[in-house]
């Protein structure tokens, strides 16, 4: 991988992308830094800023596969509207030094979800719905609307987004990895 | 939990090695050759309170990959560290600070077999 060259902007990176140990049970597709991804930012000279995992501090390491409306409760805001302050602070350190940043999540996660996430609103109970229902529905998971909320109450316009489509059935890596790089291109 | 492809290894990797300079160690690419899972320390340069901040959030995660037996490791520095992951009861993880990638690569390789990966193997404890 080439070194990172400073200058280039910042991609603020869901956790996962260089720790799949945060995945959820059996959610790991690596044994820890899911390269397709990291590679792009290396080959183009972007910045890399790991944001924290919203779900891992919260809900454990053994915690079930969710949908929004399950991650969806008052405390799990609070959370994620802390762990984003965080990271705005970030951001706004380097949108005042005139850095381009692209956020970069993961498609089809309740939290970290760019522009696709996933909704059921009958789950809950003893889980008994079978694999494949579906799920996915274009927006944004609760991690990233509350990242959103932040930036916008201090004037700060979202960015550029992309994602890992890990999730998405027919992911394409090559199709991912033309998406995250348009992203980057602005 | 069903084993996935997840190895259980989880670096705390300074920024000076997440982001090198030109000619600099290359923490992730060492990490992915290695297996190993990456978790991201606030550059040097940043405000007090934003890093105070940030480390705060470090050791939550940190403190949940403990409990499970997760290896942990630190690669480089960063102050004000020790004092975040003592606030969720847990000592600074074996360190390096490398001189080449090289040497990165055989620490990480050198680590024994992390308790959550034993205790996930029939017969494991």
């Amino acid at each position: 991988m080439p070194p990172y060259a400073r200058g280039m902007g910042v991609a603020f990176v869901a956790h996962c992308m260089l720790n799949q140990n945060s995945k959820v049970g059996d959610g790991a597709h690596c044994a820890g830094v899911y390269s397709p991804i990291v590679d792009v930012l290396r080959a183009k000279g972007w910045r890399i800023e790991q944001m924290p995992c919203p779900e891992l501090a919260f809900a454990g390491l053994n915690r079930f596969w969710a949908v929004r409306e399950q991650y969806d409760t008052a405390a799990y805001r609070r959370h994620c509207a802390r762990l984003a302050a965080a990271v705005a602070d970030v951001i706004a350190l380097r949108v005042e030094r005139g850095e381009d940043v692209v956020l970069l999540g993961v498609e089809g996660s309740p939290s970290m979800g760019v522009t696709i996430t996933s909704s059921d609103a009958r789950r809950g109970g003893r889980p008994e719905w079978p694999d494949g229902s579906p799920e996915l529905v274009s927006g944004e998971g609760i991690f990233v609307e509350e990242l959103g909320r932040e930036l916008n109450s201090r004037g700060i316009g979202f960015p550029r987004v992309a994602g890992d489509t890990h999730a998405i059935p027919g992911h394409d890596e090559a199709a991912q990895r033309a998406a995250v790089e348009s992203a980057l291109d602005g | 939990m069903r084993r996935d492809e997840r190895s259980f290894r989880v670096a705390l990797v300074a920024d000076f090695y997440v982001n090198p300079p030109p000619g600099g160690v290359d923490g992730i690419a060492a990490a992915a050759e290695a297996g190993w899972g990456v978790m991201q320390l606030p550059a040097d340069d940043y405000p007090a309170a934003v890093t105070e901040r940030l480390l705060f959030e470090v050791a939550e995660q940190v403190e949940e990959f403990s409990r499970h037996g997760y290896d942990l490791v630190v690669v480089g520095r960063r102050d004000g560290l020790a004092e975040a992951l003592a606030r969720v009861g847990l000592a600074l993880p074996d360190a390096i600070t490398p001189a080449s990638f090289v040497a990165l690569r055989e620490f990480l390789d050198s680590r024994p077999s992390p308790q959550a990966l034993s205790e996930l193997e029939p017969g494991g404890g």
